[in-house]
């Protein structure tokens, strides 16, 4: 099994020379990724001079929202978001079935065949703003802080990883899945925000059925000891869980999409 | 012999939401929940024993891909029982998958931007095969196919002639027991799907690769199938040999003499005479069991004969025999 893994960073290896065919167009899509994020922290900035706080958030923390959401998505993403959009292609043209006729775990084959190295613009403008945001930030620096800093970011990628795996795998029954993408990105958009600010309606629904509220806003709320609504004391075991659980459910949800697979036709 | 394949009342139905025409016709299909079932496949049942080169045809939407996704693991069977190797497909497609090649015609499997060498490389570490045969079957196989000029170039430049030798090849490379093709040779110009014809043709032969092959093209179960199965309406309709389909529509064998004088009328026992031109006459060959020695015997030395041209009714002829008379029977039933 073990000599199996050592495919995966041949794929890797694959796909990034696939992509250095078009290398100006790869740093200049980058560049794109740091200015429109960018602006969105800059807005976040700007709202900030005005008001001072929002929701009982500072402007350091809200960075350390921002830059945690932005690097926990981009983790996630890179391992999922456009190997799943894409699938509803494969399922059209019928390409998956060249993909189920090898000895070769599918959803590993596709992830890392396609492992999206676009994310770095992302990463190269988390880490900076995160590293700046987590001294800014009154964070109470302790080992268990520490720990469930770099676990709860680990289990905000699987979030990402595991909502947009179940996402995308729908289109192995619908064929279709685009539309549920859209959903999950006018949810993701407020996961920008602490979820205190939003009415109880959305806070449930986001700690729940779209549980985007893990990749950020709860994880962040216990590192800087804010209360977190609904969850209370509970916030913590559960930002750490959500990810390694939400990976099973969608283990579990693949298989069955793929067993439900018909075809597109012919 | 044992089978390789086995199909026992093999079905395949798929469920399509029911659309319903027009504008207004869309938004009730929208708002609907109702289904039509659509079969793809029903009842079809065969052996194909180790060795064979299997044609797989019919007409568009007759099921074909269906029946190769069933058999490859990829789509579940509704109903029946389908063992491929031994084992049943879509409960053990990993397993299945290292015994045997897929070729889509339609569908590459090579990476597009990269040399056609590097996907083959990813084959050969994905199927795990060892570095000595990998060597051996790449130089072989490339060499047959003439791939050696293109190895190195990059997919998206190739001719789609040369992408799908690349595509055979690749199919090849870890030695599978079973080859299937879903339409190899489509789109393809005559010398590159004569190219392809003759190297499965000769894979089969000398290597005793099982081939089974969906096609449109009549020519490419003439080449390397000597065993038929085709498929109507989703129904088996005839599965045999291509010979035994020829003898048992009757098509005959059309023989044309040329004389350089003319013989005059020259009825002949052995064959039909059909057209007389004087220095050339047409005859029919009707019974499969005489030869043309023994027409030739008939006619005798001695009537300036100049030349002989027999022509086999080619395939596209028979099946339309067939189809035809089919669609007669049902007709009349």
């Amino acid at each position: 099994m073990l000599h199996r893994l050592s495919i995966l960073p041949l794929l890797v290896q694959m796909f990034v020379k696939s992509q250095m065919e078009y290398r100006g167009a790869f740093w200049l899509d980058r560049l794109a990724q740091i200015v429109s994020y960018g602006a969105v922290l800059l807005t976040i900035w700007i709202l900030l001079q005005k008001f001072q706080l929002l929701g009982g958030w500072n402007w350091p923390e809200l960075a350390l929202l921002f830059s945690f959401q932005l690097l926990a998505y981009a983790m996630g993403a890179s391992v999922s978001f456009t190997q799943l959009r894409d699938l509803e292609e494969l399922v059209r043209l019928g390409t998956i079935d060249t993909l189920l006729t090898k000895p070769i775990n599918t959803w590993a084959y596709l992830i890392f065949s396609g492992l999206n190295i676009g994310y770095a613009g992302h990463i190269i403008l988390a880490i900076p703003v995160l590293v700046w945001a987590l001294i800014a930030a009154q964070v109470n620096w302790s080992v268990g802080t520490a720990l469930f800093f770099v676990f709860s970011l680990l289990s905000a990628t699987m979030v990402t990883g595991s909502v947009i795996t179940m996402i995308g795998a729908t289109a192995l029954i619908w064929v279709r899945s685009n539309h549920l993408f859209s959903i999950f990105f006018g949810f993701w958009e407020l996961t920008r925000y602490p979820l205190n600010i939003f009415p109880s309606g959305i806070q449930v629904v986001m700690l729940t059925v779209v549980p985007l509220a893990y990749i950020s806003a709860v994880p962040v709320a216990v590192l800087l000891g804010k209360p977190v609504p609904l969850l209370g004391d509970f916030a913590a075991p559960v930002a750490l869980l959500a990810g390694p659980v939400l990976v099973l459910i969608a283990i579990a949800h693949w298989r069955y999409a793929l067993s439900r697979y018909q075809g597109a036709g012919g | 012999m044992t089978a390789l394949i086995e199909a026992r009342g093999v079905s395949k139905r798929f469920r399509q939401h029911k659309r319903f025409p027009g504008l207004l016709g869309a938004f009730q299909t929208l708002v609907t929940s109702e289904y039509t079932e659509v079969s793809a496949v029903s009842d079809i049942g065969f052996d194909i024993a180790a060795g064979e080169a299997v044609g797989y045809l019919g007409p568009n939407g007759a099921g074909k891909s269906t029946m190769i996704k069933m058999m490859t693991g990829i789509l579940v069977p509704s109903a029946g029982t389908l063992s491929v190797l031994g084992r049943t497909p879509h409960l053990e497609r990993m397993a299945n998958a290292r015994e045997i090649g897929v070729v889509f015609g339609q569908r590459s499997q090579l990476w597009w931007d990269l040399p056609v060498i590097d996907s083959f490389t990813l084959h050969q570490r994905i199927y795990d095969i060892p570095e000595a045969r990998y060597a051996d079957n790449l130089k072989r196989f490339s060499t047959l196919l003439d791939l050696t000029p293109f190895l190195d170039r990059a997919v998206r430049q190739l001719s789609l002639g040369q992408r799908m030798r690349a595509e055979i090849v690749m199919s090849l490379l870890h030695d599978p027991k079973i080859l299937f093709l879903d339409e190899p040779t489509i789109g393809l110009d005559v010398v590159a799907k004569d190219a392809v014809r003759k190297f499965l043709a000769e894979i089969n032969r000398e290597r005793g690769v099982t081939i089974i092959l969906t096609t449109h093209d009549l020519q490419d179960i003439e080449t390397i199938c000597p065993r038929l199965i085709m498929v109507d309406h989703s129904r088996l309709i005839f599965d045999g040999e291509l010979r035994r389909l020829r003898a048992a529509l009757g098509s005959a064998r059309r023989l044309t003499l040329e004389f350089s004088a003319d013989p005059g009328p020259l009825p002949l026992s052995t064959a039909t005479l059909t057209s007389d031109e004087g220095l050339r006459k047409h005859y029919l060959l009707e019974r499969e069991d005489v030869s043309l020695v023994q027409v030739l015997g008939e006619v005798g030395g001695d009537r300036g004969l100049k030349d002989v041209a027999l022509h086999e009714p080619d395939i596209e002829e028979v099946i339309r025999t067939f189809y035809q008379r089919r669609n007669a029977a049902a007709a009349v039933s």
